[in-house]
């Protein structure tokens, strides 16, 4: 391709110690960087392939071995979208693959694995704005080591009372003796997660989930249990279809196609406190440096209660 | 567009070894809708016909195709080529004079017409839109949709008023035919904007069918919880259509590209500039850092 030579450039082919060039720290040939993918706030993809890279060391351990699905913007939010479960073409050799029959599409289906930073830039810099994770790693793909309630508001429900809802989903699970974490789905709501010890069957978790949320919706006002309540006004679903096989989750610390460009945060549960919004939390306000509330999730693996 | 005018040669610059170029722009599109009034000379003019009831019209065309084309160029001097009529059997350009039109039947033989034949059997055209019948504009499905034309009434605009109004109370599309040219169409005339807007329909035949292909015949009727999700999918993303939140990306950015050409910048694959890249170097090394601690 028509490569530029940087040193030459610069004019210091000789001279000071050679400026490291972008090639020599990644392998992956960047695009469009001055592409604006969030046009409200006119964040080009260089922010977010910044960011991405900033937020590596939290995001490869846990996307290591998961089956991802990419939510790609290729001119940015308001443009065109799609998803893509399969490498597209020239996916290039740096990126690892999990190649699975898929019964719905009747063929292989080769997902992206992202275990190295490269791909996570790759992936950036392919526009993939959201990177979503199924709830099993490829070595076990049937068996899920994530449980997941998903709890959005309806309206007139505001994001506080869906603080509150998450405040009691995790007192019932700590009654029922697990440890949960808690990330803003960067929408509307909030995901609940439980690291799980390998051998559950979907089904096994998804009525478990289902179990608790009908609980929790006898003793709490607003709260409903049932699929199709989920959408009545002045409701929260304690969603629990989510734990089946191939379904995915925005990743913690995923951008989210918003306008805010918000982001899918993990928070430590006492940080959840009403008065935060899901748009505190964006490509511009997080700091790389402050402290990883999942950091222990997959030393934290755990049976499901009662 | 058909048509391409060349503007500007740009040199490069004098050290490059690099040819001549020749920069050819396509004639630059119109920004304002045409106003009505000045829409210059109708495509067509004639009547719409309901039984013993005429309304005289013109139709203008409403679409407006915004793409452009590339010329070809010969590479080496940058002169447009042209196309020739040339004999597939001694390589000779034929002139317009020397050729007639022929109908392959098998392989290599052909049945022969003359321009009389043809247009003898052309349907006349009676300049008239006639209407057979009045349907629910939605109940015609968009596959047969062809091309728009905007009816504008010809000193008849109490009788187009009437129809514009009726059809609208009652909610329904008049469906008729009208020759334009040499093809009789199937026609669908309903009210858009306040005007009357005729659009041409496919023929049965020329649109293909579903059932042509095998796996649509025998699709597994989908399970009641994935269809309850699926509908909710649907419902989250329910919205009012809106067609101008959809730009043209690409004409855009070809748009953008001419200029850069015409502004004398050359066209190379984005690469991260060193200064550009400063932040984006920073945080790879930062993050490197951090991975190899771990």
């Amino acid at each position: 391709m028509s490569g530029i030579n940087y040193s030459q450039m610069a004019g210091s082919k000789s001279g000071y110690g050679k400026e490291p060039s972008i090639r020599d720290l990644t392998r992956v040939s960047l695009t469009n960087l001055n592409r604006e993918m969030y046009p409200a706030l006119h964040v080009t993809k260089k922010e977010v392939i910044t960011y991405y890279i900033r937020m590596a060391p939290r995001m490869l351990p846990f996307l290591h071995n998961r089956p991802l699905t990419m939510h790609r913007y290729p001119s940015g939010v308001g443009g065109e979208d799609f998803y893509e479960k399969d490498a597209p073409q020239g996916t290039p050799g740096y990126v690892e693959l999990f190649i699975r029959y898929s019964e719905t599409a009747d063929r292989e289906v080769h997902f992206v694995l992202c275990n190295n930073l490269d791909t996570l830039i790759w992936l950036a810099n392919l526009a993939s704005l959201e990177l979503h994770v199924t709830l099993s790693s490829a070595a076990t793909y049937d068996s899920p080591d994530l449980l997941l309630f998903d709890i959005d508001p309806e309206p007139p429900l505001s994001f506080d009372d869906t603080i509150d809802i998450a405040h009691t989903v995790y007192d019932r699970l700590e009654d029922a003796g697990m440890r949960s974490y808690v990330k803003t789905s960067g929408k509307k709501g909030l995901h609940i997660v439980v690291p799980l010890v390998p051998g559950y069957r979907f089904e096994e978790i998804r009525t478990f989930a289902h179990g608790m949320g009908k609980t929790i919706a006898r003793d709490t006002e607003h709260v409903v249990a049932e699929f199709p309540h989920s959408q009545d006004p002045g409701t929260i679903f304690i969603d629990y279809l989510q734990n089946a096989h191939g379904k995915t989750m925005a990743a913690p610390y995923s951008l989210r196609a918003t306008d805010r460009a918000t982001i899918s945060m993990p928070l430590a549960w006492e940080e959840l406190k009403r008065g935060i919004r899901p748009e505190d939390f964006n490509i511009r306000t997080i700091l790389s440096g402050s402290n990883d509330p999942w950091r222990d999730i997959f030393d934290n693996r755990q049976k499901i209660g009662r | 567009m058909a048509e391409s005018v060349p503007a500007t040669s740009l040199l490069e610059k004098p050290a490059q070894k690099a040819p001549v170029r020749t920069l050819v722009i396509p004639k630059p599109t119109p920004e304002e809708p045409v106003k009505t009034s000045k829409a210059g000379r109708p495509f067509w003019s004639g009547s719409i016909t309901i039984g013993l009831v005429n309304v005289p019209v013109r139709l203008h065309t409403m679409v407006r195709d915004r793409s452009f084309s590339f010329r070809l160029l010969h590479r080496e001097d940058g002169q447009p080529l042209r196309y020739d009529r040339v004999c597939t059997k001694d390589g000779r350009v034929v002139p317009w004079a020397e050729t007639v039109k022929g109908y392959e039947v098998r392989k290599g033989e052909y049945v022969v017409f003359e321009p009389e034949e043809l247009k003898a059997v052309m349907p006349e055209s009676d300049r008239k839109i006639r209407i057979e019948k009045f349907v629910y504009y939605l109940s015609l499905d968009p596959v047969y949709f062809e091309t728009p034309y905007i009816l504008v009434p010809d000193r008849s605009e109490e009788a187009y008023s009437l129809l514009v109004t009726a059809l609208q109370d009652i909610g329904r599309a008049a469906v008729g035919t009208i020759t334009l040219r040499t093809k009789e169409y199937p026609v669908v005339v309903h009210v858009y904007g306040g005007a009357l807007v005729l659009t041409t329909l496919r023929h049965a035949d020329e649109v293909t069918t579903p059932h042509a292909f095998e796996e649509l015949t025998s699709l597994p009727a989908p399970k009641e919880s994935e269809l309850a999700l699926a509908k909710r999918i649907i419902g989250e993303l329910s919205g009012d259509f809106s067609i101008t939140d959809y730009p043209d990306h690409y004409q855009e950015a070809v748009m953008g590209l001419i200029n850069k050409k015409l502004a004398g910048e050359k066209i190379v694959r984005e690469e991260p500039h060193p200064e550009e890249a400063k932040e984006l170097m920073q945080a790879l090394q930062e993050t490197i850092a951090t991975l190899g601690k771990k």
